[in-house]
């Protein structure tokens, strides 16, 4: 993933979920310095307690920068020795998902119960922190909030922590770590440096809008690992399935008898399905509309018959010959062309990624069921080797963030 | 004497609101420890009662914003 990615995302959505799990941290260390400006009243000018409020936001902010990309610099190190299997990752995408949702309906205050989503600092940590300002050192404590924050990493914060230890590089995994928190402070600073400026009915109303967000980007973290676990039930796996129908798919003319393969469900031998005639009655579709093989002549291993009716949405069909069948996925910032492609099940086969200028995440190209993960170059092509898969099933691919998917359909 | 007293916190509305609540260890002579939680929305204080009140102790936490119910145990 880009550096410039990481940073946009900051910008994006981590600064508002991210605000919503540390805002609090972030209040308690500006609290100190509004407490201090409103002792002193109205001998001070209207700048200075603006100056006042935004001096600990500033160290905050530094100091989360500075915690945050010590963190990706280890992680990127971590990541070297350890490498995260794509269902670790699924696991990781569907607690974050639920973290999120859970920290959205405390914030919505849907139930007591929500609350136990709040991360509290113990009250040894709190408690030092309090003598220290006390003690006069005002600049401590939002410093040390600020690096606090490493332990309560939102969702979308945990996901660049993990996209920075799969970089598997200490230096690269500080860079996607420390862009993303820039990109944050922003947000994290117009916010902070409003609300204590705007009033309370006004921030509420905010938060409000950020549990929204957060819901959202809960239900998009649980979306993506589904999409990393390869499941046809997450919401862009839907979708495709809806816009494009493939063959396994009934539509207008899925009357006509296609090979027993279709249905996806059966998994039968293919020497047993060559003698089964089919169980569905043959209905003669147009001849323009599609071209049907007589029952008895079929066999899973003879090419199937396209059966979409719509030629702008047809899957990509791969050349039907046998033993050295390629399938081309051009992989652009916004996903996989083709997003649905098609081959025939049985043999072996390979795909080859192309990117061209590609800056996405969609580069990290993964297949969770054969755990096949490459992250390609920014311009490049590879090939990987694909072996035989049943007739009748499906291949789901994704980015390793489970935003952009795909799938191959085995006729 | 020591007591120890558990109280309900009305208007907990951030994870460090608790800070804040146990800031009166240090504000009001006679508090021993205050130990306050956001998810169950109580603190526990423990207070000598012949140097402060009950009603001191309700009077800073809702100066700072809150409000607090005696919770029977």
């Amino acid at each position: 993933m880009d550096i410039l990615i990481a940073f946009i995302t900051g910008l994006t959505t981590g600064g508002l979920s991210c605000l919503a799990v540390q805002g609090g941290l972030l209040a308690s260390s500006v609290a100190h310095e509004v407490e201090t400006s409103i002792a002193h009243g109205p001998k001070q000018q209207a700048w200075q307690t603006r100056a006042l409020t935004a001096r600990p936001i500033l160290l905050f902010l530094a100091a989360k920068l500075v915690a945050y990309t010590v963190l990706g610099f280890l992680l990127g190190g971590l990541g070297s020795l350890l490498q995260l299997s794509l269902f670790t990752r699924a696991l990781l995408q569907f607690a974050i998902g639920l973290y999120m949702i859970g920290t959205a309906l405390r914030m919505f205050n849907v139930h007591p119960i929500f609350r136990y989503f709040a991360f509290e600092p113990p009250s040894a940590v709190t408690r030092y922190i309090r003598r220290r300002s006390k003690l006069g050192a005002s600049v401590v404590t939002p410093l040390f909030l600020g690096a606090l924050t490493v332990l309560i990493p939102c969702g979308v914060t945990q996901a660049m922590m993990v996209v920075a230890m799969g970089t598997g590089n200490p230096l690269a995994g500080a860079a996607i770590l420390g862009a993303f928190v820039m990109g944050t402070s922003p947000v994290f600073f117009t916010v902070a440096f409003l609300a204590t400026q705007l009033g309370s009915r006004l921030e509420t109303r905010f938060m409000q809008f950020v549990a929204a967000v957060v819901l959202v980007l809960g239900f998009v973290a649980i979306d993506s690992g589904l999409n990393l676990m390869g499941s046809p039930y997450s919401f862009a796996n839907l979708s495709q399935a809806w816009a494009s129908p493939a063959p396994a798919q009934p539509s207008a003319l899925s009357l006509v008898p296609t090979a027993p393969a279709a249905r996806p469900t059966i998994q039968v031998p293919a020497v047993a399905i060559t003698a089964i005639p089919p169980a569905r009655p043959t209905v003669q579709a147009p001849a323009d509309a599609t071209r049907t093989v007589p029952p008895a002549t079929r066999t899973l291993a003879a090419p199937a018959t396209s059966i979409v009716s719509d030629p702008t949405q047809a899957p990509t069909v791969a050349s039907p010959t046998s033993g050295n069948t390629i399938l081309t996925i051009n992989i652009i910032d916004s996903g996989y062309q083709p997003a649905v492609l098609q081959t025939e099940g049985g043999q072996p086969f390979q795909i080859k990624l192309v990117t061209d200028k590609t800056s996405g995440c969609s580069r990290a190209f993964v297949i969770p069921k054969l755990n096949i993960q490459k992250i390609m170059p920014a311009t490049g092509t590879a090939l990987l080797d694909i072996p035989s898969q049943p007739s009748g099933s499906e291949l789901r691919f994704a980015c390793s963030m489970g935003m952009y998917t795909g799938k191959i359909v085995f006729k | 004497m020591i007591v120890k007293q558990v109280f309900r916190v009305l208007n907990m509305y951030c994870s460090t609101c608790p800070m804040r609540l146990e800031a009166i260890e240090d504000e009001l002579p006679g508090i021993k420890r205050v130990k306050a939680s956001y998810a169950k929305e109580q603190m526990i204080v423990e207070y000598e009662e012949t140097i402060v009140t009950e009603a001191q102790i309700r009077t800073a936490v809702e100066e700072k914003g809150y409000g607090l119910e005696l919770k029977t145990i």
